[in-house]
């Protein structure tokens, strides 16, 4: 995890090492569990108590998609010991060979759509940059990145020309996004209710809490300042 | 350990095995929202049936959770092609996998098809008109709408006008901008239902608790699935439904009759299941897949395909995701995803400039679908994606579901792919016409609409395709159809086609509902017609005749109320 991007200034102060980012302070659905059923809480709690070793990707490729991963799915407002992994759910994905059902006829299977695009990526940095993904500033990583995002890539590569680069992104995105919003302190960030199995929910208009939830208290939360992964019309 | 259909019921035991050189009357090849219903009807009545499901039968109890990630194994995981101008997302986005099938994860909304959708080509020179009418399936509709049984509003204004057995559900976040929405723009709308989800309890089922997990499988037991509304009668009445055993083949006999069906069960290897008469409902991808697989001398690109129509005129739904942001807190996974809508734009209207229509439906993605749709909607990555997911408490989501219509040219083929068992599998092509892309452009704008005027502060959209239905279409002309009205392949005199993929046009209604009303009026035929599909070839198009004496214990209602 690099923490380069950081200091970053909210209203209330710089935010980083936060054992809990987000607009619910204090909640906590894994506070919970002892109102979830077995099933649901053995498949939650090792979620966050297991972390599956890197069997896919070698040691080289680990590095460099960790490097990507850092970008796409951003946690240097979070404290070490709350990081959520997110490339060990890929490469146990991957490893498993756990497919979503499909695949695009333009694409390769995802297994080796990683391995190219991993590739590439850090061809990009090496003729851009003339260093590794990996030991790039955030700065320069962002705008290989960003380059990605916007369908555009700077520097070409073959890769991109073989493989549509749209579908490697989505590709990307939803495996970041199923890592990260699966984990319980992704849902204490962003105040989801969680598991709510046997017991329910009892306020559902009006966005009001249950008791064991806990009202938005919102402040100015600003990413960091310089990154090019901010939302367009945020500023 | 009993097994457990939701936290009441268990599983009737013991089950029923068949010896493997036993023939039985009929072999139903997929477990899902048709054939759930299938079995239960056929062993009722008394005929030897066997249900051979590919994929597992669920004890809700141990194998669901509720929990987005960890209910990737209910969907239908194994590899398929997808390609075309507009390829379709496969997978956790349309079909399931083990008994209950795709009524597992359906959000459960269940309203039925207008009249209109059953003659659209007389009535708009567009798709196909049915080889039956509404009034023909209409019965059924309110017998399911009981057995599984619908909640929502006593008075449904749209189509033909019906209320629902039970009474609609309390209004959540997403529901109430639906609502507040279309009033401001003079628009009618219903909440509370028409969805297959208990409102009050119902026999050995508990009601809804409003935990928003329907789309992982309810553990509840509050949305129907097949396999807890029609298995457990089915097994009781001496069903044999066989997990993981996946159909490779039907045998076709030198008569041109079908024998039976070869399959692979969970450790690879192969068996045959001799039966009087075959009924394919493995859903409209794996249905026309199977019987391409199927082909063989007398029947060379694929087995009843002489029309040369299987796998064609495959459909989706125009899907399109509409997210606003609002100032005030939603909460939209609380109540389930289903559970408002409104029709008034369901049918042709001249003056928009394209055939059909569509209805406007509430959805309720939790956090990972919800992250992914903004991944695409908004192009969120990094610290965006944080900062957009910090505020998923203030977003509500409404879907278009937009009638496409049937082109020759969407279709399912065999791919070069081998899967696990060494068979070809699927490949799905999928193009837009000129008039869907006009439907969809106006419907994707008037639900954009109708969230601005719910008072959102911003409104992003996502284009996407739900519901696959088609691909083995009826009709009553042999040579532009696969089977007639009762599911019969016009080539094959006892093999059968029972799921979505019979359906020659779609409507813009979700198609569930209408899906098991026809697998009971199928039932009904076949059980009419006795022996006779065993070994006479005659072809009687007779109505059957709806039969109130075969429904699951608990659900004989008297009637459906209405209150006009
Ligand atoms: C997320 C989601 C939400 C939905 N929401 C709604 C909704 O709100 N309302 C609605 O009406 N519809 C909804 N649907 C659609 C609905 O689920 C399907 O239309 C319906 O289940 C299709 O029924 P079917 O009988 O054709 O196939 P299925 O229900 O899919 O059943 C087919 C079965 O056959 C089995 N099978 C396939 N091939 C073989 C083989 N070779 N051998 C053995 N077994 C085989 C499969 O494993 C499966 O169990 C939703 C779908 C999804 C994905
Ligand atoms: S919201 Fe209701 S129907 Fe849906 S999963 Fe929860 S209890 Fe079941």
């Amino acid at each position: 995890m690099s923490r380069r991007s950081f200091p970053c200034r909210a209203t209330g102060g710089e935010l980083r090492d936060l054992e809990q980012p987000g607009y619910y302070p204090g909640y906590s659905t894994l506070a919970q569990k002892k109102s979830w059923e077995e099933a649901t809480r053995k498949t939650v709690t090792e979620r966050v108590e297991k972390t599956a070793p890197i069997r896919f990707f070698s040691q080289e490729e680990a590095a460099l998609l960790g490097a990507v991963v850092d970008r796409v799915m951003p946690q240097d407002d979070r404290a070490e010991d709350r990081t959520i992994p997110v490339l060990s759910v890929i490469d146990e994905r991957l490893y498993k060979n756990s497919l979503n059902g499909f695949r695009y006829e333009d694409m390769p299977p995802d297994q080796e759509a990683y391995r190219l695009a991993i590739r590439a990526i850090d061809e990009m940095a090496q003729s851009r940059f003339k260093e590794s993904f990996t030991d790039l500033t955030v700065h320069r990583q962002e705008l290989i990145l960003k380059s990605l995002h916007d369908g555009k890539p700077e520097p070409d590569n073959a890769v991109w020309h073989r493989m549509p680069l749209h579908r490697f992104w989505a590709l990307l995105m939803e495996d970041c996004a199923t890592a990260y919003y699966s984990h319980p302190w992704a849902w204490d960030e962003i105040g989801f209710g969680g598991p709510a199995y046997p017991r329910g929910y009892m306020r559902l208009e009006n966005g009001l809490p249950e008791p064991w939830e806990k009202d938005e208290q919102r402040y100015e939360w600003n990413e960091p300042i310089d990154s090019l992964s901010q939302l367009e019309d945020s500023h | 350990m009993p097994h457990r259909l939701g936290p009441m019921q268990v599983l009737p035991s013991p089950v029923r095995r068949f010896a493997d050189h036993e023939t039985v009357d009929y072999c139903v090849v997929g477990v899902g929202s048709a054939g759930g219903v299938l079995v239960q009807r056929l062993a009722r009545a008394g005929f030897r049936v066997v249900g051979l499901e590919a994929g597992p039968f669920w004890d809700t109890e141990k194998d669901w959770v509720s929990d987005e990630k960890g209910s990737h194994e209910l969907y239908w995981n194994d590899l398929r092609i997808t390609g075309g101008t507009h390829p379709l997302a496969l997978g956790a986005n349309n079909s399931g996998k083990g008994v209950g099938g795709g009524s597992v994860h359906w959000a459960a909304f269940a309203p039925r098809f207008h009249p209109s959708d059953f003659r659209i080509y007389s009535e708009d020179g567009v798709g196909a008109d049915w080889p039956m009418s509404y009034w023909d399936l209409k019965p059924y509709y309110e017998l399911l709408e009981r057995e599984i049984p619908v909640a929502g509003p006593v008075w449904f204004p749209w189509g033909d006008p019906h209320g629902h057995p039970y009474g609609p559900h309390p209004l959540g976040g997403v529901g109430d901008v639906l609502v507040r929405g279309c009033t401001k723009l003079g628009l009618r709308s219903v909440a509370g239902g028409p969805v297959a989800i208990l409102s009050a309890s119902h026999g050995d089922r508990p009601h809804c608790i409003y935990r928003g997990f329907c789309l992982q499988g309810c553990k509840v037991g509050a949305k129907a699935s097949t396999l807890i509304t029609h298995v457990p009668d089915a097994i009781t009445h001496g069903a044999d439904i066989r997990a993981h055993s996946m159909a490779a083949r039907i045998s076709l006999r030198g008569d041109g009759r079908v024998d039976g069906v070869i399959y692979i069960d969970r450790e690879g290897k192969e068996h045959f299941q001799r039966a009087r008469a075959v009924i394919v409902s493995g859903y409209a991808i794996e249905t026309p897949r199977l019987l391409l697989n199927s082909a063989c001398p007398g029947h060379r690109h694929g087995l009843a395909n002489s029309s040369g129509t299987l796998g064609k005129y495959l459909m989706a739904q125009a899907g399109n995701v509409v997210a606003g942001r609002f100032d005030e807190l939603i909460r939209l996974y609380k109540a389930p995803p289903a559970h408002a809508l409104t029709e008034e734009f369901y049918e042709t209207d001249p003056r928009r400039g394209f055939a059909r229509g569509f209805a406007v439906q509430t959805v309720g993605p939790l956090p990972v679908a919800f992250a992914k749709q903004m991944a695409v909607a908004m192009g969120a990555w990094g610290w965006g994606m944080r900062r957009v997911m910090m505020d998923y408490n203030h977003w509500a989501t409404l879907g278009v579901l937009g009638e496409i219509l049937p082109w020759e040219d969407n279709r399912v083929e065999l791919a070069e792919e081998k899967d696990q068992h060494g068979l070809p599998v699927a490949k799905v092509t999928f193009n837009l016409h000129d008039n869907d892309k006009k439907l969809i452009e106006f419907g994707r704008n008037k639900v954009m609409e109708i969230m601005w005027a719910a008072g959102a502060k911003q409104v992003v959209q996502e284009s996407r395709y739900a519901h696959l239905v088609g691909a083995a279409r009826m009709g009553s002309d042999p040579s532009t159809s696969v089977v007639d009205k009762f599911g019969r392949t016009h080539d094959v005199p006892n093999l059968f086609i029972c799921d979505g993929s019979i359906l020659p046009t779609q409507g813009s209604a979700n198609p569930g509902l209408t899906i098991q009303a026809l697998a009971a009026r199928t039932a009904d035929y076949l059980i009419r017609q006795g022996d006779t599909i065993f070994y006479s070839s005659r072809r009687d198009q007779e109505e059957p005749g709806i039969r109130y004496d075969l429904s699951p214990p608990y659900t004989h209602f008297k009637g459906n109320p209405r209150i006009a």
